[in-house]
C-alpha cells in the first residue's frame, strides 16, 4: 500500500504522542535490563565498581555451577508448585462455594480480598508475630489444646512449609477471585440441559465446569505462577533465607549475591537467568491465551 | 410415550412473584400443545416445572400417571430443547448427542446407532465432528433437536426453539416440526409467544396470561371463540377489531350492536342470549376478515378509508366505520385492490360474526353455536 503523505503525518503525530510513555518505558524498563545484562558479562563487585574486566560468559558458568544458586532454583521450583497447586486447590474449592451464594457475596468479597491488599512486608511480620516460638498466638494456640509448640520459622524441615502456608493466607484470595471471575460468566443453560440429560452434579462439574473453566484455569495458574518465582518479601522479612539455606529462594539468594557477597556482576548473571525462566513461562502463557481465542 | 397432566399447578419464586396460579391442564399422549401467551405470562415457567427445573409450589405434575413434583428431571425420561440451545460450547456435534446416552449407560454401538439414525434424519452427518460454535443457527437448533430426540424420550419440552431464528428458516422448521411429530407420535409441549406458531403447528393451544390459563383449545376452535378480550386481540395478524359501543333495541323489537353511530344488527339467536344487557356498554369485536367487498355476503356497513398497506398477497385497510373520524379499523382486502384516503366504501360483513364482549370483565358474552 502506497503511504501519502498524510499517512506519514499521522505516523509522525502518533510517534510524537507515545514519545513520552516510550521514554519513560526505556528509562524504567528497558535500561534497568539492559545494564543488568551488560553488567553481567562484567567483573563488576562493589568492591571494584568498574566496567574494566571484561569476563565474557563466566559470571553465567559460575552461577550455574554454583551448587548454593542450584539449590535455590530447587527450592524455588518447589515452593512454587506446592504454592501454586494448594492455592488452585484451595482457591477452587471456595470459589465453587461462593458460586452458589447468592445473600452477603459482597462481604465475603471484601474479607476475601484484604490479605490480597496488605503488603508482603506487612504480612511478614504479622504471622512473624503471630509464629513466634514462645510469644506468638499460634503456638499458645496449639497449647490451649494440648499440642507441644513448633519452631515454625526455626526448624529447617518445618520454616519452607511456613513460608507456603503464609503465601497462600496471602494469595489464595487472587485464586478465588479469578475462579469466582471465570465460574459466574459460565453459561446457565448447558447445565440445565445436563440435569435433563441425567447428570448428577458430579458428573455436570467434570464434563461441563471442567472443560468449560479450563482456559480460566490454566491463565489464572500461569499468572500466580509466574508472581511465585519472584517471592522475596516473605523471606526477606520472616527467614532471611534460613534457617541455613532451607528457605533460601532464588530472587532472595540474588539480593544475598549483590549486597551481602557484593558480587553484582555474578548476580546479575543469575538475574538474567531468571528471567529467561520467567520469560519463557509469559511466552507460553501469550501462546496459550491467543490459541484461545 | 406418556400422557401429562397439571393439577391446580402454582409457582411463588422466593422473591415473592407468583409466575403460574392454579394451571390445570391436561396434555393428551401423542399430543402436540403449543402453551402461547406474551413473554412473562409464565408459559415458559410452566414448561420448566414440567422439565423438572424447577421446583413446584403447589399442585402436582404428572407425566404418564406418576406424579413427578419430586422426581428429578433426569428421572423424568423427557427432553428439552432451549431457546438458546444450550448445547455443550466444549463437544462436538456427536459428544453433545452422546452426553445423555453416554450418562445413561447406554451401550456403544447402540449410541454410534442411534446418532446416525438422527444425523440422517435432521440432515445433520456432515456437522458430527464440529463445535457449537462452528456451526449456523439453524444448523445449532437442529443438533439441540437432535439432541432431544437421540434420547427417545417420553416427551418433548420445547421452550421458544425457533424465536432465535431467521423468518424463513422458522417457517421451514415449523414444517419439520410438524413433519417429526407425525412420525415419532410422541408428546410435544412447545412454549411460543408466536401466534402463527400456536395457529399451524399445535393439535390444541393453551392461552396463558399473568401466570393463569385463559383458553385452551384447538386452533380453530380458540380463533372463532375466544374467550375474552385478551386472546381475540392476541391470535392471528391483525388481530379482531375490538371497538367500545353499546347494546340498543330498534324499533322492530330486534337488538343491535351500535358503536360511533353505526348500528351493527344482531341476529335472532344472538339477540335472544343477550337481550337483558339492552341499553349497557359492551366490547365489539369483528375480525378484519369478516368484512367483504361482495354484496351477498350480509349486512352492508360503510367505511371511510384512513390507510391502506400493501403487503403482496393481501391489503391491510385501515378504515373508520359509519363516520370519517370513528375509531380506526382493519379490513383485510384481496390482492389488487386500491382506495384513495377519505374514499367511501360499502362493506358487507355476516352478523353472526360479531362478537361481543362485557366491558368491566372483558368476557365474550355467550353465542349462538355455529356448525359451519
Amino acid at each position: 500500500m502506497a503511504r501519502t503523505e498524510i499517512d506519514r503525518a499521522d505516523a509522525r503525530f502518533g510517534w510524537m504522542m507515545a514519545a513520552p510513555a516510550l521514554a519513560t518505558l526505556f528509562f524504567v524498563i528497558l535500561f534497568p535490563v539492559l545494564w543488568a545484562l551488560f553488567t553481567s558479562v562484567h567483573d563488576y563487585t562493589l568492591i571494584n565498581p568498574h566496567f574494566d574486566n571484561y569476563s565474557g560468559l563466566a559470571n553465567f558458568r559460575r552461577a550455574i555451577t554454583d551448587p548454593e544458586f542450584r539449590h535455590s532454583l530447587g527450592l524455588t521450583a518447589f515452593f512454587v508448585v506446592a504454592v501454586v497447586v494448594l492455592e488452585f486447590l484451595l482457591g477452587f474449592l471456595v470459589a465453587l462455594m461462593l458460586n452458589t451464594v447468592q445473600r452477603m457475596k459482597p462481604v465475603y468479597y471484601g474479607i476475601l480480598l484484604c490479605p490480597l491488599l496488605m503488603n508482603p512486608v506487612v504480612v511478614g511480620l504479622i504471622w512473624r508475630m503471630f509464629l513466634h516460638p514462645s510469644l506468638g498466638i499460634v503456638n499458645y494456640l496449639l497449647g490451649v489444646v494440648g499440642v507441644a509448640p513448633v519452631n515454625w520459622l526455626g526448624s529447617t524441615k518445618v520454616a519452607l512449609w511456613t513460608i507456603i502456608m503464609v503465601d497462600i493466607w496471602h494469595q489464595v484470595s487472587f485464586m478465588v477471585v479469578l475462579l469466582l471471575a471465570g465460574l459466574s460468566a459460565l453459561p446457565r443453560e448447558p447445565y440445565e440441559a445436563a440435569r435433563v440429560d441425567g447428570a448428577n452434579a458430579l458428573q455436570s462439574f467434570w464434563h461441563i465446569t471442567l472443560p468449560l473453566m479450563l482456559p480460566i484455569i490454566v491463565v489464572t495458574l500461569l499468572i500466580r505462577l509466574i508472581f511465585a518465582v519472584r517471592t522475596y518479601d516473605l523471606i526477606y522479612i520472616m527467614t532471611r533465607g534460613g534457617p541455613g539455606v532451607a528457605t533460601d529462594l532464588v530472587s532472595y539468594f540474588i539480593y544475598r549475591t549483590a549486597f551481602v557477597s557484593l558480587n553484582i556482576g555474578e548476580a546479575s548473571a543469575m538475574a538474567i537467568v531468571l528471567m529467561g525462566i520467567v520469560l519463557l513461562l509469559t511466552a507460553f502463557l501469550h501462546r496459550y491465551m491467543r490459541s484461545l481465542t | 410415550m406418556a400422557a401429562i397432566a397439571l393439577d391446580q399447578v402454582d409457582k411463588i419464586y422466593p422473591n415473592g412473584v407468583h409466575a403460574v396460579r392454579d394451571v390445570s391442564l391436561d396434555i393428551r399422549d401423542g399430543e402436540f400443545m403449543i402453551l402461547l401467551g406474551p413473554s412473562g405470562c409464565g408459559k415458559s415457567t410452566t414448561l420448566r416445572m414440567v422439565a423438572g427445573l424447577e421446583s413446584v409450589t403447589g399442585g402436582t405434575i404428572s407425566i404418564g400417571g406418576r406424579i413427578v413434583n419430586d422426581v428429578d428431571p433426569a428421572d423424568r425420561d423427557i427432553a428439552i430443547v432451549f431457546q438458546n440451545y444450550a448445547l455443550y460450547p466444549h463437544m462436538t456435534v456427536a459428544q453433545n448427542l452422546a452426553f445423555g446416552l453416554k450418562l445413561r449407560r447406554v451401550a456403544h454401538d447402540e449410541i454410534d446407532r442411534r446418532i446416525a439414525r438422527i444425523a440422517e434424519t435432521l440432515g445433520i452427518g456432515e456437522l458430527l465432528g464440529r463445535k457449537p460454535r462452528e456451526l449456523s443457527g439453524g444448523q445449532r437448533q437442529r443438533v439441540a433437536l437432535g439432541r432431544a430426540l437421540v434420547r427417545e424420550p417420553k416427551a418433548f419440552l420445547l421452550d421458544e426453539p425457533l424465536s432465535n431464528l431467521d423468518a424463513k428458516l422458522r417457517a421451514s422448521m415449523r414444517t419439520e416440526l410438524i413433519k417429526l411429530h407425525r412420525q415419532l407420535g410422541t408428546t410435544i409441549v412447545h412454549v411460543t409467544h408466536d401466534q402463527v406458531e400456536a395457529m399451524t403447528m399445535g393439535q390444541r393451544i393453551c392461552i396463558m396470561r399473568d401466570g393463569i390459563v385463559v383458553q385452551t383449545g384447538a386452533p380453530m376452535a380458540v380463533y372463532r371463540e375466544p374467550v375474552d378480550t385478551f386472546v381475540a386481540g392476541f391470535l392471528a395478524s391483525p388481530p379482531m377489531n375490538l371497538l367500545n359501543g353499546r347494546l340498543e333495541s330498534v324499533q322492530d323489537g330486534s337488538l343491535a350492536a351500535v358503536m360511533g353511530g353505526v348500528g351493527l344488527r344482531l341476529p335472532e339467536a344472538q339477540a335472544s342470549l343477550v337481550h337483558q344487557l339492552s341499553g349497557r356498554e359492551v366490547i365489539l369485536g369483528l375480525r378484519p376478515e369478516d368484512f367483504h367487498l361482495a354484496p351477498e355476503r350480509g349486512h352492508p356497513v360503510e367505511a371511510y378509508v384512513v390507510a391502506i398497506e400493501v403487503l403482496g398477497p393481501e391489503v391491510i385497510l385501515v378504515a373508520a366505520l359509519g363516520h370519517p373520524g370513528n375509531p380506526e379499523i382493519m379490513i383485510r382486502c384481496p390482492r389488487g385492490f386500491t382506495a384513495a384516503p377519505g374514499e367511501k366504501l360499502i362493506f358487507h360483513y355476516d352478523p353472526r360474526e360479531i362478537h361481543i364482549f362485557d366491558v368491566a370483565t372483558k368476557r365474550a358474552l355467550p353465542r349462538p353455536s355455529r356448525r359451519d
